[in-house]
């Protein structure tokens, strides 16, 4: 979580304030939505970078009416991020949600929503990568993954990347299945000298001898 | 002894011939025909080890899973979040139901085409066809567990499919379906009642049950060793033990080396969108794309594209004739059964894989 310093909180929650009285109550943005369902073919809903999945509207936990003071004072400063660079602790929006704001800044994401919603991804980088999957946050918001999910991603990107990471776990359970059939290997040739008496015309297999 | 009586002990007899049940008899002297067909003699080995490491990841997934409607959701998230190796024994437990569900109808299909159900091993056919019905019933009970949206909603939709059966029953019986329903349902809705019937019966019940027929089954398989398989004998065989033995967990050695890979890389839930997977909220919005596991799509999409009455008749049908095989099949040559497996493969693969597809051609729409 980012914190902000006192005096940073007191100004920004007063320019909130202002811009709270003087503007509509803000919305999700469904142009976002949208895009990414068209661009990526997955369906995704406000999830991707609200609290919670029906958006910020409703009185559900995550939801502007469920708020209480603290949590509203945290929504006025995220609302007043209007700059790349602020500290966002958002409680109508996720994680990702808050990076958003965190990276671009409200003034610029605003512009982005109005033009074209595909800029976002320009716009976040592909340094960020919140969940640690080896997928930045940019590629997912445009195939419409879950960018807060390690377990979530495109599955070719995710089978690459984790081949990559887990190599040493897959090469080690590599060598412990061939260790393990080896060994099965002789045992099961000893114990087929043992106990099939057709097969006792070899000689026993003591000396490191195995199956056909 | 009766005459009934006693042909029934005969039948049994002969079907389960004890005197067989001897180390000399089912080590030192069992073969195993060789010949075109004789890959398909490991299939049933390979069903039963996926059946073992479903029960290894489940009892371990058991010592973290909530079964209350409140925590379910998230006590599978802290499982593949938070518990180390968590999503390991995840990944494995739902690639290997795929995997158990795949190999058994493998196993099914070659078996049929191998007319392996012609006497004495009717019983190990009909054996055989109560474990898949169990192991789909293991899959739609699995499937609510961890209570997300496409858990949900999807059994809403199995459970409903049940109701609807009563509109094409006779007056007197109309009402049977609709509560049997509510009897696997706990209640008038999908809720608590049912997340805790869903889960005694994946956890206890199924188990139970599965290991019963399933040693029934092995059993028969041991008394009676391989069927012949096919029309001209080649003549070769090789020794079960410890030949064949050594191939099978062989197989099963590698099996598990790459369901463990596939486990490790890729998680199943990448392939579907991630608001399917978000916690059920009864006055949230639907998502869309919600549908059963993919091996239930060969009755799913018929289901969304034929009306429900011929749906029902044809799968009441195919049921019918799973059971009876060994008797409506009696005098059919293995090459015309080949031929029907073949079919019946053909239907499976083209339902599961371009479903999706043909309701589209046919509906015009998304699904």
């Amino acid at each position: 979580m980012r914190r902000m310093s006192r005096p940073a909180t007191t100004l920004r929650l007063a320019l909130a304030a202002a811009l709270l009285a003087a503007a509509p109550v803000a919305l999700a943005y469904p142009e976002f939505e949208a895009f990414v369902e068209r661009h990526s073919g997955r369906y995704v809903n406000c999830a991707l970078c609200h609290a919670h999945p029906d958006g910020p509207e409703g009185t559900k936990p995550g939801q502007i009416r469920s708020l209480d003071a603290e949590e509203l004072a945290r929504l006025n400063l995220a609302r007043a991020a209007f700059e790349p660079g602020s500290d966002v602790d958002s409680p109508i929006l996720n994680d990702f949600g808050d990076e958003i704001l965190h990276r671009v800044g409200k003034r610029r994401f605003l512009e982005i929503r109005s033009t074209d919603p595909a800029l976002l991804a320009d716009a976040l980088g592909t340094d960020s990568d919140l969940d640690g999957d080896g997928i930045p946050d940019a590629t997912e918001y445009l195939e419409g993954t879950d960018p807060l999910d390690a377990q979530h991603g495109a599955p070719l990107r995710l089978l690459r990347n984790n081949l990559e990471r887990y190599r040493f776990d897959i090469l080690m359970i590599v060598l412990a299945t061939a260790c393990g059939l080896w060994g099965l290997n002789h045992l099961l040739a000893w114990a087929g000298w043992r106990f099939r008496p057709a097969l006792r015309d070899d000689p026993p297999p003591s000396g490191g001898g195995t199956l056909p | 002894m009766a005459g009934a009586d006693k042909r029934l002990v005969d039948y049994l007899a002969r079907r389960f011939p004890l005197e067989k049940l001897s180390f000399h008899s089912l080590v030192e002297k069992k073969e195993v025909p060789v010949h075109r067909m004789s890959w398909a003699y490991y299939l049933g080995g390979l069903a039963v080890f996926f059946f073992a490491v479903q029960l290894v990841t489940g009892l371990m997934l058991l010592f973290y899973y909530e079964p209350t409607v409140s925590d379910a959701h998230a006590s599978v998230e802290h499982v593949t979040r938070h518990v180390a190796g968590g999503f390991l024994v995840r990944n494995l437990h739902t690639w290997t139901a795929s995997a158990m569900i795949l190999v058994l109808l493998a196993h099914l299909l070659t078996t049929f085409a191998m007319k392996a159900f012609a006497p004495p091993r009717e019983l190990t056919w009909v054996s055989g066809a109560v474990l898949l019905l169990l192991v789909f019933g293991f899959g739609f009970t699995g499937y609510l567990l961890p209570w997300h949206q496409i858990a949900v909603n999807a059994t809403k939709v199995g459970l409903q499919s049940i109701e609807q059966m009563g509109a094409y029953l006779p007056a007197a019986l109309a009402d049977l379906p609709g509560e049997l329903k509510e009897l696997i349902q706990g209640g008038p809705a999908v809720g608590q009642a049912t997340l805790s019937r869903f889960y005694a019966i994946h956890v206890v019940v199924l188990p139970l049950v599965f290991f019963a027929v399933l040693g029934l089954h092995l059993l028969s398989v041991q008394l009676h060793g391989m069927s012949q398989g096919v029309d001209r004998a080649t003549g070769r065989s090789e020794e079960f033990f410890p030949f064949f033995v050594l191939k099978d967990f062989s197989l099963w050695g590698v099996a598990f080396l790459v369901l463990f890979v596939v486990a490790l890389v890729l998680p199943f839930e990448s392939f579907f969108s991630y608001p399917l997977f978000g916690a059920f909220d009864p006055m949230g919005s639907t998502p869309d794309g919600i549908k059963p596991e993919w091996y239930f799509y060969f009755v799913y999409y018929p289901l969304e594209l034929l009306p429900f009455w011929l749906v029902a008749l044809l799968s009441a049908g195919a049921t019918g004739v799973l059971f009876a095989a060994p008797w409506i099949f009696r005098r059919t040559g293995r090459r015309t059964l080949r031929i029907l497996a073949l079919a019946a493969a053909l239907y499976l693969v083209v339902m599961t894989l371009f479903g999706q597809t043909l309701y589209e051609v046919f509906r015009g729409g998304g699904g």
